[in-house]
């Protein structure tokens, strides 16, 4: 992975010194609260219900056991002893104090990490697929364009002061697992004819209060003019991006508003007048940073493990985690493991310091020291060889972390709602713990298969309801909090918007409506069909009779 | 107000000519871009150096017509977030090769500066005891990602500044 | 400029420094136990409560004000409306560690 260098150091350091200096002009007063609140924003530091929340970068999802101890560490010393790893691969602390901030921000710059643009109406955290360089249907690992994003896109003169968020994702590969369809730019992987590398590059999706799935603007943009093609867009939307309304002011409503066509256009133009001045990496920084994500140099195993194979015959809930959370890597005798955050009755995505040190301590065994963290919440110990895999599901069993669930039913993706939102309407977090507890039982989880089921306590969608198989949208109908069912969401390469069923429900009527539509394609499935197939298959209509007659 | 100089151009003293003044002869006058579009050029004979007004939803074609006739121009912010302002002195800069001063004014804060310094302009409006602060913010960083249309060319290239140089003799 | 009220209003905010939630009393300082909040009843109440917050937010001491709809448990000041109940207690899903656990003000260190 990526290391920094001396001016990657020096950038993040005079960063901490930038920002203590900012939070010590706050106290005193020297900045309003309405000037100090998008520079703090932009060192990812929000005001939500209860405290500060402090929102740390991880960039594109990778990180070192190194990285993890300081996040635990950081945990303990500055925050309640957990942190909650998010949509968008980053980890957030939930009671940190402004003037304790600018240490956290240090601690994280000795470890080469930071929470630069982790919010702010700037370019944020690129996201791509967890799995990145360790899976084998990939057209080229995605983290050095990431990375090479990732420092274009730091302090960038231009655009820092955006209309609203701006969020790009990239993924390699033909199972898009990061979700590039519904990102204010997505980029995809791509070789030509001769065999070069280059992207697909789309633009304007998004969720919130009008999802809208990405549109092709280029089919197929050289490696080498990256750089410069972004800056087009870019400067398109900053100049016409609309600012008059938050909730018009994404790329999304700007590229409906002239159309793709037109947008593709505009950009194009820019491009052509930019593209041969200095703004893309040279050669040498390609060869650099792609250096830095060579391979590990991983032995060819055997995939037939007996060991393995035994203690799958003896224990069914290991048989169900090798089953549905590891991978095929692309070494053979390895694969990708998935830590499930989502236990039964827990909290999605959160992890205790205890369960980070123990995760970093299995990935210096056994990962090459590397981690991930998938958009769906959970942790990845990448490059693992299958005959490892009995040792690690023990200890993670012990700290609660062996949950066979991932991407099962349960495996759900919720945002913090209104137990910590100030954005929120109603609470998110207990729906995924009533769920957990009535899909309590892993025989019949199995059995279902694949159900990606996705909650937010708000139309600003945080917890992707849009894109879920099953959506779950919290809405406050007149002080009280009611939820809304969606079907038919696909975050992946099929991308789809889910769309509502019917009117919505209170959280105990939203839990019974979910076992419904359940039972409704456990009925209606034909062999071996996933649950987003069926009711793509059948339509909403007989779901939505089970859903609403019986009542 | 102090006015803070970002590049150590060369200032101008101007002010700026109410709606329904004409100028005096040799005045240097900053004229809203919607009066200056309508002035004939009796009006640049009469002014000294006049420079442009402009809000920033201005589109920066409207200023090609007037390249050759302004000496500076004024970016004026509605707001410190209105990003509008860095993209339109990038224009200038880089679409209209715009050489003289452009002036940033309006409630930008300090924490801007180098942004500001960086997309293009040369000088900005602040209230007095914010001057210390903005010249401070001046000094934060020293190197950069990114390649700006300042001169100042992106890490990347910096990086391997050697290899370059080879490869050109 | 008076205001319409529908009932009785009170104050809460975050404290500048460390984000904590904590509500106005009615001597102008601040206290982390909504029961301890101030209660105005009519709209003169508010905008004479709204006045001492936001000398507290001059004095960048909290931030955030929000007037918001008070009414009463165990016979004491709480918020009216969930989300602000919330701000009250702590997140629902974690009663082992919000404020409903040790709301005390000498219990913060600052």
């Amino acid at each position: 992975m990526y290391a920094y260098d001396k001016y990657d150091h020096a950038l993040v350091n005079a960063r901490v010194e930038e920002f203590r200096d900012q939070v010590n002009r706050r106290v005193k007063g020297e900045l309003t609260e309405e000037e100090f609140r998008p520079l703090r924003l932009m060192n990812g530091l929000y005001l939500q219900l209860h405290a500060y929340m402090l929102r740390v970068a991880v960039p594109y999802g990778t990180l070192n056991g190194t990285q993890m101890r300081k996040l635990a560490h950081i945990a303990r010393k500055y925050d309640k002893g957990y942190g909650h790893f998010t949509t968008r691969q980053n980890i957030q602390y939930n009671w940190p104090k402004l003037s304790e901030t600018p240490d956290i921000l240090q601690e994280l710059a000795d470890v080469e990490m930071h929470a630069i643009q982790t919010s702010g109406n700037c370019i944020r955290n690129v996201t791509t697929d967890q799995f990145a360089g360790a899976t084998a249907d990939e057209v080229a690992d995605p983290r050095p364009y990431a990375e090479l994003i990732r420092q274009w896109s730091t302090f960038h003169p231009e655009f820092s002061f955006l209309p609203r968020k701006f969020k790009i994702a990239i993924t390699g590969a033909d199972i898009d697992r990061a979700a590039v369809k519904w990102h204010d730019i997505g980029l995809v992987v791509k070789k030509n004819d001769a065999g070069e590398i280059g992207f697909e590059v789309l633009v304007g999706g998004g969720m919130g209060r009008t999802p809208v799935i990405a549109k092709t603007i280029r089919d197929f943009l050289p490696e080498k003019d990256l750089l410069s093609y972004l800056e087009a867009i870019l400067r398109v939307y900053n100049e016409q991006g609309r600012r008059d309304n938050k909730y018009k002011a994404r790329i999304k409503i700007l590229v409906d508003a002239l159309g793709a066509d037109e947008y593709a256009r505009q950009t194009e133009e820019e491009w052509q007048k930019i593209k041969d001045q200095p703004i893309d990496f040279p050669a040498e920084e390609a060869a650099r940073i792609k250096a830095y994500f060579a391979p590990p140099p991983l032995q060819v195993l055997s995939d037939d493990v007996p060991a393995v194979d035994e203690l799958a015959k003896k224990n069914f809930l290991f048989a169900a985690w090798l089953q549905n959370n590891t991978n095929q890597h692309k070494v053979p005798g390895h694969v990708n493991v998935t830590i499930s955050l989502k236990p039964h009755g827990g909290i999605p995505g959160d992890a205790t310091a205890e369960q980070m040190d123990l995760v970093a301590a299995l990935a210096d065994e056994y990962s090459q020291g590397e981690l991930r963290i998938s958009h769906e919440q959970n942790l990845i110990l990448p490059h693992v060889a299958k005959k490892d895999l009995p040792a690690i599901w023990t200890d993670l069993d012990e700290a609660g972390l062996g949950i066979p669930n991932a991407g099962l039913l349960t495996d759900i993706i919720a945002c913090p709602g209104l137990d910590y939102c100030s954005l929120a309407n109603a609470r998110s977090i207990p729906l995924a713990q009533q769920l957990g507890k009535r899909f309590d039982d892993f025989k019949r989880l199995q059995d279902i298969g694949p159900l990606k089921i996705k909650i937010s306590g708000c139309i600003n969608s945080c917890g992707h309801h849009h894109a879920g198989h099953i959506g779950i949208l919290g809405v406050d109908r007149k002080g009280e909090e009611n939820y809304q069912l969606l079907l038919g969401g696909s975050g992946a390469e099929d991308a789809s918007k889910a769309a509502i069923l019917g009117p919505g429900f209170d959280e105990n009527g939203i839990i019974d409506a979910v076992e419904k539509v359940v039972a409704v394609y456990l009925g209606e499935r034909e062999e071996g069909e996933e649950f987003l197939a069926t009711y793509r298959r059948v339509g909403p209509q007989v779901f939505k009779e089970a859903v609403y007659d019986a009542r | 107000m102090t006015l803070v100089n970002l590049t150590g151009i060369q200032a101008g003293d101007f002010s700026l000519l109410a709606d329904d003044h004409s100028p005096e002869e040799g005045a240097a006058v900053a004229v809203p871009l919607s009066r200056l579009t309508d002035e004939g050029d009796d009006f640049f004979k009469v002014a000294g150096p006049v420079g442009a007004v402009l809000t920033t939803d201005t589109n920066h074609a409207d200023l090609a017509p007037l390249m050759n006739k302004l000496a500076f121009v004024v970016v004026d912010f509605p707001a410190f977030g209105d990003g509008r302002g860095f993209s339109l002195a990038v224009r200038l800069r880089k679409d209209l090769g715009f050489k003289g001063e452009i002036r940033a004014t309006g409630p930008v804060i300090p924490d801007q500066a180098l942004f500001l310094l960086r997309a293009g302009f040369d000088t900005v409006e602040v209230a007095d005891e914010r001057a210390e602060a903005f010249k401070a913010a001046l000094k934060r960083f020293d190197s950069f990602y990114q390649t700006d249309y300042t001169g100042q060319v992106s890490l990347a290239h910096a990086r391997h500044k050697a290899t370059e140089e080879r490869k050109a003799s | 400029m008076a205001r319409k009220i529908k009932g009785p209003q009170m104050i809460v905010a975050n404290r500048l420094l460390d984000g904590r939630v904590v509500f106005l009393k009615a001597d102008g300082g601040w206290s982390a136990v909504a029961a301890d909040a101030a209660v105005a009843a009519d709209e003169a109440g508010v905008d004479a409560l709204e006045a001492l917050a936001q000398k507290s937010a001059d004095d960048n001491f909290v931030l955030s004000i929000e007037v918001i709809d008070a009414t009463e448990r165990d016979g004491k000041p709480y918020p009216a409306h969930m989300k602000f109940a919330m701000q009250a207690l702590g997140p629902s899903v974690r009663p082992d560690l919000g404020y409903q656990v040790s709301p005390a003000w000498e219990q913060t260190d600052l």
